[in-house]
């Protein structure tokens, strides 16, 4: 398989005032084409700052980031936003919908920046997607008038509607019930074997992590290893047990 | 448009939609700023068209063919002898020609038993001006009355400072260029309506009567007056006659563009006798109340300016304060693939979207106003009435300045606009996004 995301020796450091705090302390990282792979680590590790560097959103203090095999560093402000608009889609944490738009128009926003399809193709694209996240009935809502696991799928409907090389995930489930999360990763799950859409997403929670088919395991902004959901799982177990874990997980 | 710029104006609406408070508070300053420039504008047009309306019923043409007449260096009359011959040629040389009339001019003191006063006095023949029976309205008196040559039409507020009515007798006291007082006898047939500023030191009187007064023959005139159908032709007419007078043999004046009254000094300082011409325009005519135009012009810009200054701070602000609310959404959108100036088109659509509104909007209630205040008729304090020329407030918004002020105020609400979009455009994806609150 041929690397869709490679990272190597990037330190990312934000300056607070006269403090330089170090999110990433030299990560190296590759992440194959149709990879379904979870970054783990505790709250402040720097799942989210890893994630920013690959989605292009934010750019490394040092080292190489290199996404559908360009370097990022290279790239002009408008070549990355198209870089993102058409390799790489976001589901954020708290959901970030347009307030004003409807439920169909959030999801038909990057089909309308990308302008390919017509209205039509757009339609039944949107509205397979919504489908699949259980939104049909709802395309002509404003997000305000959603439950947080509603937003959360919109957001999901619109970071999977373009059809993208790499879906990024920033602790996508955390906001969902755990039934509403479930279906949320099948799917996902679906989409990267039917298509072979690379997912990279994060979490600290258990049952996220069995999805995946390897876990990066990061602390302290420092990779601690590659390793397969049962061994993340087992060396979750070994730091004593995680409150939030259900017994289902455990015994699986 | 394309699909995507159309979702940009959606977006744009509807955020505005969504702050409908500070929206409408934004624009109705808007919609009251451009209400005002189009009541500005419109009273401007309204005291140029009646400033145009009372100077050529009053004292001018669109276009005169009048002139001096030196019997001596020093002695200059504002006289045009052999007019007939003038006409002719007039009649012949200008197509674009309504009407012409002449008029005598002269310059006297209006005795009455209680008071006197100066004012210039119009020879006119009344049987020959179709303008002057439709503009001047007779209050006492009848204008047929004008046909007798010591027959005199006065203005109401002159009636009023002279203490005469129609029917009594005034002497008039008339300088003669030939260095002595003449003295004449009249009888106030008419008083009319005042028209505006003008007609407080506009006198008529019989022309025959008025040739008697300065001893001139039947061929003599002060000017022919020349009305045109089409106001903007005035310049090419007299062009043109300026160039034919002179290519018939007539002696021309040089274009000076102050009115008659106002040429004695400098005409009776030339060296030369006999009979030279001068073809002028209702503009330079009525040049020494054109000031007040141009003075009312540059106070209605520096209102506008102010206004506009703070409108434009306002907009900054409220601008800002959408910014700063929408952070999030501008680096999310930024983050889902939109390009920078997409963003800054967004914004700047929603100050365009804004703008076109409220200024039409406040377009349309500024033609509502104006033409209610006209219809009003409201009567202007004497001061106004200086300043209007006219006795009752007449706003008369135009098509051309009503579209000109919509458009000018949504083009600067559209630019004002631009720079607060532009640093929403610029902010990094990631620092949008991160942003709290
Ligand atoms: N914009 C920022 N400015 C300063 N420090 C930051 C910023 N973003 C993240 N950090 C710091 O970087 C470290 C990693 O953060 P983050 O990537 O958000 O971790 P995670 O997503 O794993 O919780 C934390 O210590 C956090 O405080
Ligand atoms: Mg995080």
């Amino acid at each position: 398989m041929s690397a869709i995301v490679t990272i190597t020796d990037v330190v990312k450091e934000y300056s607070l005032g006269a403090t330089v705090v170090q999110a990433l302390r030299g990560v190296s990282l590759t992440v194959d084409k149709g990879e379904f792979i979870s970054i783990a680590g505790p709250s402040g590790s720097g799942k989210t700052t890893l994630l920013n560097l690959i989605g292009c959103v934010d750019t490394a203090t040092r080292g190489v980031v290199e996404v559908a095999g360009k370097n990022t560093a290279n790239m002009s402000e408008r070549e990355l936003t198209n870089l993102r608009l058409n390799t790489i889609g976001f589901i954020f944490q708290s959901f970030n919908l347009v307030s004003v738009l409807t439920v169909f128009q959030n999801v038909e926003f990057p089909l309308l920046l990308q302008n390919k399809l017509n209205a039509k193709e757009r339609k039944e694209r949107v509205e397979s997607l919504l489908e699949q996240v259980g939104l049909l009935t709802h395309l002509k809502h404003r997000p305000n008038e959603l439950s947080g696991g509603q937003r959360q799928r919109v957001a999901i409907a619109r970071a999977l509607v373009t059809d993208p090389l790499i879906v990024l995930a920033d602790e996508p489930t955390a906001n969902l019930d755990s039934e509403t999360g479930q279906a949320i990763l099948d799917l996902m799950r679906s989409l990267n074997q039917k298509k072979g859409t690379t997912f990279i997403f994060s979490t600290h929670d258990h049952r996220v992590m069995r999805y995946a088919n390897a876990v990066v395991r990061i602390a302290d902004g420092k990779v601690k290893g590659r390793e397969s959901p049962q061994e993340a799982v087992a060396h979750e177990m070994e730091l004593g047990p995680d409150p939030t874990l259900s017994t289902e997980v455990r015994a699986s | 448009m394309t699909f995507f710029g159309r979702m940009l104006w959606v977006i744009a609406f509807r955020s505005l939609l969504q702050h409908r408070v500070r929206t409408l508070i934004l624009g109705a300053a808007i919609a009251g700023v451009t209400a005002l420039l189009v009541t500005l504008t419109g009273a401007f047009v309204g005291i140029r068209t009646t400033l145009l309306l009372s100077a050529t019923t009053l004292m001018s043409g669109h276009v005169n063919v009048a002139g001096f007449y030196k019997a001596s260096a020093s002695a200059g009359a504002p006289v045009v002898t052999n007019y007939k011959k003038l006409r002719a040629i007039i009649d012949r040389e200008v197509p674009e020609l309504d009407y012409v009339v002449q008029r005598g001019r002269g310059w006297a003191k209006l005795v009455s038993e209680s008071s006197s006063q100066q004012a210039g006095i119009g020879g006119i023949d009344i049987t020959n001006e179709p303008g002057f029976r439709q503009v001047v309205q007779v209050k006492e008196g009848s204008l047929d009355g004008l046909t007798k040559p010591n027959a005199m039409l006065i203005f109401e507020a002159q009636a009023k400072k002279l203490g005469v009515n129609v029917g009594d007798t005034m002497t008039i006291v008339a300088p003669t260029f030939r260095g002595t007082s003449n003295t004449v006898d009249v009888i106030v047939v008419a008083i009319a309506a005042d028209i505006g500023m003008l007609s407080s030191w506009n006198t008529f009187m019989n022309d025959q009567g008025l040739r008697q007064l300065y001893q001139l023959n039947d061929e003599s005139t002060g000017a022919l007056q020349l009305y045109l159908k089409d106001l903007d032709q005035v310049k090419p007419v007299q062009e043109r006659l300026r160039k034919v007078l002179a290519a018939e043999g007539f002696e021309l004046m040089d274009p000076d563009p102050r009115p008659y009254f106002a040429k004695f000094d400098s005409v009776n300082r030339e060296n030369w006798t006999g009979q030279k011409l001068d073809v002028t325009n209702w503009e330079e005519e009525t040049s020494f109340v054109q000031w007040i135009v141009t003075a009312l012009t540059a106070l209605a810009t520096i209102v506008i300016i102010v206004l506009m200054a703070i409108i434009g701070v306002g907009i900054m602000n409220v601008m800002w304060i959408s910014i700063r609310e929408r952070t999030r959404e501008i680096g999310t959108l930024r983050a889902v693939g939109m390009q920078r100036d997409a963003v800054l088109a967004m914004f700047v659509a929603e100050g365009t979207l804004l703008g076109v509104m409220s200024t039409s909007v406040g377009g349309l209630l500024g033609v509502l106003g104006s033409l209610a205040l006209t219809r009003a008729r409201i009567a202007l304090p004497p001061s106004w009435q200086f300043v209007f020329f006219s006795e009752r407030l007449v706003i008369s918004p135009t098509v051309f300045w009503v579209l000109t002020s919509v458009g000018f105020i949504t083009v600067a609400i559209t630019l004002i606009s631009i720079i607060p979009s532009f640093l929403a455009a610029r902010l990094k994806p990631i620092t949008a996004m991160s942003h709290v609150g």
